[in-house]
């Protein structure tokens, strides 16, 4: 009982930061609202119908699949306090590899599927390795290194598929449809929810479970909580960045692979990128805060925001840009805590070490 | 508390004459936690007043809250009489108090000089001197015999070096009342005798220092009041000239000390450390090491003396393989360790108490179970097969809390919360725990109370009688004493004497220690 007591007190600031952002942001696009004369009210409503009626509920939960997935590819190597940006170009890298395999692989399903999978989870985990010795050895910064990687990285996936993989006579810069082999089993009655969404909450399952209860979840926040404690204790700062970096691009490529193995079946440039996946996945990273088992919620959240903002448009014409806006304003406030939490502490040491 | 004391300061206070500082009542939670209860402490001008007592008595939170970094959930704080809120240090400065804190406040990317200067920079023409801001930090250091290089960057100095320039810092500003906690908890004996010569002087001139120290010696020797703190409670006020030794550490701890016996003699077998030839140069942050061998026997305890910054560190961090050296090999049980890492060294036998708790000895934001895991986490009954059972890290985190008497609110909570003295504890119980063949411990007894030091004595004595080999590296003659068979003294990156503990005398270490005065911290470059 007074256990109980204490952990709630202890936790409760910790948990309200979160919540606070959340309200923030639904306050300021009410706002926004008001002021181009929509109620509130019937915005989100049209929002949240957008992402969760029995019509579009099929296409939300293939956004979740994927956010959850940039979500993870975000928060894995946060764990040890280094931040993957490059989402973008990993995701893409996923999703042109699978697509080569698929198109130039003859077999069955049984043999497709998984070979495609792992080519796309391999291609986003080579990619994303790379900033690992740039860190370790050259001391480029893993946040800078992975930003810088991704932009060549769509840009080679943008040539292939008007090139090498371009399907002849067609207007867009795409692939040839994937063969039958290729396609994700979807769920009964949905076309676009499919069992990539069960390997992304399985991925979720082993990194919650590695986090919490593996010795190399336990060097990871050793990691990311000193180096200085990490290298005296024997630990292996390098191979823990690889890993966790490896892990991240492996995650965000599977995605990559899920949504060029679904509906409609081609790696389309532009499509993997356009609906923001990447930036949704780290603001549910952040707002889930280290506790890697609450990213499912706040995935969802962010599902809502960005797939939920094309049904407000058309229900209550509000631009959709708004979702994307309310993503941004929850980020900033926790942002802007982090900020001011640090502004404090240097205002405390400052006027502890001098003179005022 | 009237009347001026037996030590005859100058400026003692006259009768009433308010005090320099004075806190009423003061009480403090952390939670559940009542660090200080209702405590009440008097400051008179001119005096060097010392606050002991057990870790986790609440020492660093009082002086703490007198220094505006806690707000007191009770209580008041005067200055010359008259009642002070302070909501932030920049308060308390502002009001002439000054304070030396037991973790380190220093900036490590800038120069000596620009730390000590930090707020209270020599002007010229706008900008800072900089040359003026050297020649302040040369002048203080002279004057207190404290060798700093002023355009040394910190975060390349030793322990020790840093402590010196947080001193400086606080003498610079000419606080009025000064707080120094733990300010001589890395120092050698020598710089802690001309710090206290210049307290003494200081307070001559007037100035009020509060001072938290866990040694005895000095609370005799350089103090005219003590109050002592006992879980939040002052259960003792005493005047210097009329208190002995004896009393100090009964009103302390509870009970007399029994120092522990150093039983010399049980020697046995084929060395299980040989360190020969170990050679680096000089880099920035880092001292030079010349020509060093030394071996470490199943049973015996090796003791290395001398100032900080004159090689120790990179001779310790050579053998458990945080350094590679230049030349020269280090063997463990015979086996060359060269090119084996830390977590290699580890398995075979290494473990290592370091001199930077906060920086390298644990991880503050994590908790006290997580802190006490590292390196048992691959091994049961923490770590089976791929596995680790955080039930088991708190079983044993719990278990070891108990055997060392940390005190803590629990094992989750984070290290942070934890006195100073209750995280080395933490540092020596995870070590101790190993059992490894040879145990590497530098400042081991750095912050802990003299109870607890005395305790922490006998664990390495009884680690010692099982036949453990110990390296130690300490500051302070008497602990090398008490724990040591051979000490060796390092001056300048080399062994400048080689003495057997029973000849150790505090005058020999002491001379060996600054044999040629010249080449004190000129590892520092
Ligand atoms: N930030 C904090 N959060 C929770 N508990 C704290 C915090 N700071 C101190 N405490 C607790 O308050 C008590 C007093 O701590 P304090 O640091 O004042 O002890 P101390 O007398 O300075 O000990 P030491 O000699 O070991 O430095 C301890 O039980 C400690 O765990
Ligand atoms: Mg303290």
């Amino acid at each position: 009982m007074n256990a109980l007591a204490q952990r709630l007190r202890l936790g409760a600031p910790a948990a309200l930061v979160p919540l606070g952002a959340v309200a923030v942001a639904a306050l300021v696009g009410a706002l926004v609202m008001l002021a181009a004369g929509v109620d509130p009210l019937r915005g989100y409503e049209a929002m949240f119908r957008g992402a969760l009626s029995v019509s579009n509920i099929d296409f939300a939960v293939a956004g979740f699949t994927a956010i959850l997935a940039m979500s993870l590819a975000f928060a894995i190597p946060a764990r040890m306090g280094e931040y993957n940006l490059g989402g973008d170009g990993q995701l893409v890298a996923g999703g042109i590899a699978a697509a080569a395999v698929a198109l130039s692989v003859p077999g069955p399903a049984a043999l497709l599927l998984p070979l495609c999978v792992v080519a796309g989870a391999l291609a986003g985990g080579a990619l994303a390795s790379v900033s690992a010795p740039l860190s370790t050895r050259a001391g480029v910064p893993v946040i800078i290194s992975t930003l810088l990687l991704s932009t060549p990285m769509v840009a080679l996936a943008s040539y292939l598929v008007r090139f090498p993989l371009a399907e002849e006579g067609s207007p867009v810069p795409q692939t040839p449809r994937l063969p039958d082999a290729a396609h994700l089993p979807a769920f009964p009655g949905m076309s676009y929810t499919n069992v990539g969404l069960v390997l992304v909450l399985l991925v979720l399952l082993v990194t919650v479970y590695v986090d919490a209860r593996t010795p190399v979840g336990y060097e990871i926040r050793v990691a990311g909580a000193n180096r200085g404690f990490a290298a005296y204790g024997g630990l292996s700062v390098p191979r823990l960045t690889l890993g966790t970096l490896a892990s991240a691009g492996a995650v965000a490529g599977l995605a990559g692979a899920v949504i060029v193995m679904s509906q409609p079946f081609r790696f389309i440039d532009d499509a993997l990128t356009a609906p923001g996946y990447t930036f949704a996945g780290v603001a549910a990273a952040l707002l889930a805060g280290g506790r890697p088992a609450l990213l499912p919620l706040t995935a969802a959240l962010f599902t809502i925001l960005s797939v939920g903002a094309a049904g407000m448009e058309r229900d209550v014409d509000v631009p959709r840009q708004l979702g994307q806006v309310l993503q941004a304003v929850v980020i900033l406030v926790l942002a802007l805590r982090v900020l001011a939490a640090r502004w404090m502490a240097a205002r405390a040491r400052r006027a502890a070490g001098g003179r005022a | 508390m009237t009347g001026s004391t037996a030590s005859g300061t100058a400026h003692g206070s006259a009768a009433g004459a308010p005090p320099a500082a004075e806190l009423r009542g003061i009480t403090k939670r952390f939670g559940p936690v009542l660090a200080v209860d209702g405590v009440d402490l008097v400051l008179e001008r001119g005096t060097v007043h010392a606050v002991v007592g057990e870790n986790g008595a609440g020492k660093s939170t009082l002086m703490s809250v007198l220094y505006g970094l806690h707000r007191p959930d009770a209580g008041q704080v005067l200055r010359d009489g008259r009642e002070v809120r302070l909501s932030s240090p920049l308060d308390a400065i502002a009001a002439g108090l000054g304070m030396v804190h037991q973790n380190f406040r220093l900036f490590g990317s800038l120069t000596v000089a620009e730390n000590v200067v930090y707020r209270a920079e020599p002007r010229r023409f706008g900008v800072l001197d900089r040359r003026a801001a050297e020649r302040r930090v040369e002048e203080l250091s002279a004057r207190i015999g404290l060798d700093v290089d002023p355009t040394a960057r910190v975060d390349t100095l030793p322990l020790g070096v840093r402590q010196r320039v947080e001193i400086l810092k606080a003498l610079h500003r000419q606080a009025e009342v000064l707080i120094l906690d733990e300010p001589t908890a890395v120092l050698t004996p020598g710089e802690v005798d001309s710090l206290f010569v210049v307290v003494r002087r200081m307070a001559e001139q007037g100035t009020t220092v509060a001072l938290v120290t866990h040694k005895v010696r000095e609370v005799l020797e350089a103090t005219d009041r003590v109050t002592v703190l006992r879980d939040g409670v002052v259960t003792a006020r005493l005047t210097t000239a009329e208190t002995t030794a004896g009393e100090v550490v009964e009103a302390m701890i509870g009970r007399g000390l029994v120092p522990a016996v150093n039983p010399r003699g049980a020697v046995s077998g084929e060395p299980v450390l040989e360190v020969s030839g170990v050679r680096m140069p000089a880099a920035p942050g880092a001292s030079r090491v010349q020509d060093v061998s030394l071996r470490v026997s199943p049973g015996e305890v090796v003791g290395i003396a001398g100032v900080s910054g004159n090689g120790q560190r990179e001779l310790v961090e050579t053998v458990v393989g945080l350094r590679t050296p230049e030349a020269g090999t280090v063997r463990l049980h015979g086996r060359d360790l060269g090119g084996l890492g830390v977590r290699e060294r580890r398995g075979l036998g290494i473990a290592y108490v370091p001199e930077d708790r906060p920086g390298v000895g644990t991880a503050a934001a994590l908790s006290v179970a997580d802190n006490l895991a590292l390196g048992h986490h691959r091994s049961p009954p923490i770590g089976r097969r791929g596995r680790l059972s955080p039930r088991a890290a708190r079983t044993q985190a719990a278990e070891l809390v108990r055997r060392l008497g940390v005190k803590t609110a629990g094992v989750a909570v984070p290290l942070s919360s934890l006195s100073g003295g209750n995280a080395q504890k933490v540092v020596l119980a995870r070590e101790l725990h190993h059992e490894a063949a040879l145990l590497v411990v530098e400042q081991p007894t750095q912050g802990v109370d003299v109870g607890a030091g005395e305790e922490i004595h006998r664990l390495l004595l009884e680690y010692r009688a099982r036949g453990g080999a110990v390296l130690l590296v300490s500051y302070e003659i008497s602990e090398l004493r008490a724990l040591a068979d051979r000490v060796l003294v390092m001056l300048d990156g080399e062994v400048a004497a080689e003495l057997d503990a029973a000849d150790a005398t505090d005058e020999v270490l002491g001379a060996a220690m600054v044999h040629s005065a010249g080449a004190t911290g000129g590892g520092e470059r």
